[in-house]
């Protein structure tokens, strides 16, 4: 699960599907889909959000919708 | 004249390039319906004018901001369309570019952020990219203008030709669906066909209504559904047709970025991200928020903005004075005209204007913040507290915009997607301190708290926004139950801002108040001067058996409770419904003193400084002001909230102004 990366941590997006609807739409956007090498960059403290680089853009997602994410590491 | 939409992704320099391209701005309003701001301006070669249009990564709209540029494709006219890209992010923005294309309209591209691809260790082909589209293509830096006229010529002058519109095959079974709605509208729309259809297929609702009033709702449901099962029918899959319609799009935009792009390997890392390791870091990121404001409230009312609003209270009441003096009994002018264009105007107005350069840095801050691309990180660091209490960390954004002016940052909460917490950002962004009530408290803390201006001050913005959240918690709880709070952004780069936009976004949101100190607070003192030299026993009566006294005087035993129950403050209160700043002008009409200084040695003698204190929270949280009660009507388009806003203000001044007074006086403080 992304949401279970650490920070630094790299992995590629297997499936995206239990993320919430809106999520998915706004993350398909940003051109990260299924497939998508992703990199955690920060985690904020108190279960705070993610933020999340990939092909060179850094987006913010909740915690809780990035450990609906599964990833594997690379 | 030629029209010509501006249209992009966010964060890819679209204001920049609209700034530098225009000159000035032919007009600045709102888009029909809805209170997103509409920028038309004319090219400096004056050959068209060009419509700013909010940026987005598809037509295909979450938030009603996007659905502004859905609507304008589907009923407004336009001749050309100049679409700007963000070279270091192509795949991204290029969907965007393929529904231009596919919607048929000429397009120029401005290609944007060259220098970052490169030091991504991108190089693109610009000749092979307009090639490929079948547009025009241009190099351009937005932000310094380099190559701007050019492709300012290329978009004004060249006959552009509408780009390859069949780029994309969708497969049999959409490509079938698209030729089927052609045959159902039968040539009624003027609009493509092919568009139309895609974006019904990946579910635009704007779209879907406009096609309703064409066909019937069941026609185009059941020609969503046909297409859809002859899709999973031919490729063997369930799939969503918007999915696959992404997929197509996106396996068209990797062929043309692999002709178009070489990458190697000789990428740094980029300065953005070790700013980000420090600024959202995990203990410093708040702590690091925190500090920016309080140097930003020091700057703005100790360092640098209050010694400048003494030298121009100092130039106001001293040369200006003398000088509107000497030319008014130099004209003649009866005693009546004297005493109103010197106790009522110059007292009025002049006490107002004494505040713009304290604003103006407050404002350049705010837009020193938005420019940088710090904005968007705080949304990030502030979710996880807002989300404890049903929001989500981009209503931060608005309520920070509303420290300049409510107005805008109630507008900017179009850019939260989910209805409850917009409407939510919407009643509570008026909390916010804005620039307005900053006058009030700079005379306050000037007369009482000398010592710690600043913080006094910056107590009251805390309050503001604790009194929001603690607020926020109770109505998620309350009165807008349910809906799941969502919170997806994106971090731009960070920017070097330039001089000339921060001063161009500074005084665009500033020069609202200098606009306001000629119109509405000059009236107000006018109408306020009037009430105070007429009386029921005549004219020129002595102030306290004024008009405005009498009127004073029935609200005034209210709010003894709270500490002021002097008619002077309810009057002054009054005024401050049409603008905040207006409790300014009017307590120097009242007092009838020619500067601050006088006023704050007379305000020792009417409040306590626990008095003071009271009256700055009562001021900071009572009502929003005319414009901003307007703007939440458009807003929310609901007499209910609108009254509510109101009303919820006033209850929770009054409640703690009085536990501040009553509480602070049993402590034994006065």
């Amino acid at each position: 699960m992304l949401g279970k990366l650490k920070t630094g941590e790299k992995g590629r997006i297997m499936n995206i599907a239990g993320a919430d609807q809106f999520v998915r739409r706004r993350l398909l956007d940003f051109g990260i889909a299924e497939g998508s090498e992703v990199c955690v960059k920060c985690i904020l403290p108190f279960g705070g959000p993610v933020m999340v680089e990939s092909c060179g853009q850094c987006i913010g997602i909740r915690r809780k919708e990035a450990l609906r994410i599964e990833v594997e590491r690379v | 004249m030629m029209n010509i939409a501006l249209i992009g992704n966010p964060n890819t320099g679209k204001t920049s390039l609209f700034n530098n391209i225009t000159g000035s701005y032919e007009y600045v309003g709102n888009w029909s319906g809805v209170t997103v701001e509409k920028k038309v301006g004319i090219f400096k070669n004056g050959k068209g004018q060009l419509i700013d249009l909010p940026g987005v990564y598809t037509l295909n709209p979450l938030s009603k901001d996007e659905g502004v540029v859905t609507n304008f494709f589907l009923s407004e006219s336009f001749e050309k369309l100049l679409n700007i890209l963000d070279a270091s992010q192509l795949r991204r923005n290029l969907h965007l570019t393929l529904q231009l294309l596919e919607y048929g309209a000429p397009v120029t591209i401005g290609l944007n952020m060259l220098d970052v691809a490169r030091s991504r260790g991108i190089e693109i082909d610009i000749d092979k990219l307009a090639a490929l589209l079948g547009v025009s293509v241009a190099p351009v830096v937005a932000r310094s203008g380099k190559g701007v006229k050019d492709l300012a010529e290329m978009v004004t002058d060249e006959i552009a030709c509408p780009g390859k519109a069949n780029l994309v095959y969708y497969g049999k079974a959409v490509e079938d669906g698209v030729l089927e709605l052609g045959k159902m509208l039968n040539g009624r729309t003027n609009q493509p066909v092919r568009w139309l259809a895609l974006q019904l297929f990946e579910g635009n609702p704007f779209v879907r209504s406009y096609l309703e009033s064409y066909l019937s709702a069941e026609q185009l449901n059941s020609l969503v559904i046909s297409v859809s099962e002859a899709q999973n029918r031919q490729t063997g899959k369930e799939q969503a047709l918007d999915q696959v319609i992404h997929r197509k799009r996106s396996e068209a935009i990797d062929k043309i970025v692999n002709a178009v792009a070489a990458k190697s390997d000789d990428k740094k890392v980029p300065l953005t991200e070790k700013v980000d390791m420090i600024v959202t870091n995990k203990f410093l990121g708040i702590p690091i928020f925190l500090l920016l404001m309080y140097v930003m409230f020091m700057l703005t009312f100790d360092w640098l903005g209050f010694p400048l609003s003494d030298a121009l209270d100092a130039f106001l009441s001293g040369p200006v004075t003398a000088g509107i003096t000497a030319a008014l009994s130099a004209a003649g002018a009866s005693s009546f005209i004297e005493d109103l264009v010197l106790d009522g105007i110059v007292a009025g107005v002049g006490g107002v204007l004494v505040f713009v350069p304290q604003i103006f840095i407050l404002f350049f801050f705010i837009s020193l913040l938005e420019d940088s691309g710090y904005m968007a990180r705080v949304a990030l660091v502030m979710d996880r507290l807002m989300e404890s209490v049903g929001l989500n960390g981009k209503a931060f954004i608005p309520m920070m915009i509303g420290f300049g002016c409510n107005v805008p940052g109630i507008m900017a909460a179009r850019t939260i997607e989910t209805p409850k917490e917009r409407l939510m950002t919407i009643l509570l962004t008026p909390l916010m301190s804005c620039s307005a009530r900053l006058p009030v408290y700079a005379l306050f803390v000037g007369a009482f708290f000398l010592g710690n201006k600043a913080l006094v001050v910056l107590s009251l913005y805390v309050l503001g926004v604790v009194a929001a959240l603690i607020l926020a918690k109770v109505f998620s709880k309350t009165l807008l139950k349910g809906e799941t709070s969502v919170f997806v952004i994106e971090l731009p780069p960070y920017r070097l801002p330039q001089a000339r936009a921060l001063w161009r976004s500074t005084w665009d949101k500033g020069k609202g108040f200098i606009k306001k100190a000629g119109t509405f607070i000059f009236a107000g003192s006018v109408l306020i001067w009037l009430l105070s030299y007429a009386g029921p026993e005549g004219v020129n009566v002595s102030m306290d058996e004024s008009y405005l006294a009498s009127l004073g005087s029935i609200f005034a035993p209210l709010f003894a409770p709270i500490g002021f129950g002097t008619w002077q403050a309810s009057a002054s209160l009054f005024t401050g419904f049409l603008a905040k700043e207006s409790i300014i002008s009017t307590m120097n009409i009242i007092y009838f003193v020619p500067d601050e200084a006088t006023l704050q040695g007379l305000m020792a003698s009417h409040y306590t400084p626990l008095a003071a204190y009271s009256f700055m929270v009562f001021i900071l949280l009572y009502i929003p002001c005319l414009a901003t009660t307007a703007t939440i009507y458009k807003e929310t388009a609901s007499k209910r909230w609108t009254a509510f806003s109101i009303l919820y203000a006033l209850a929770i001044a009054y409640i703690l102004s009085l536990v501040i007074y009553q509480g602070g006086r049993l402590l034994g403080l006065s």
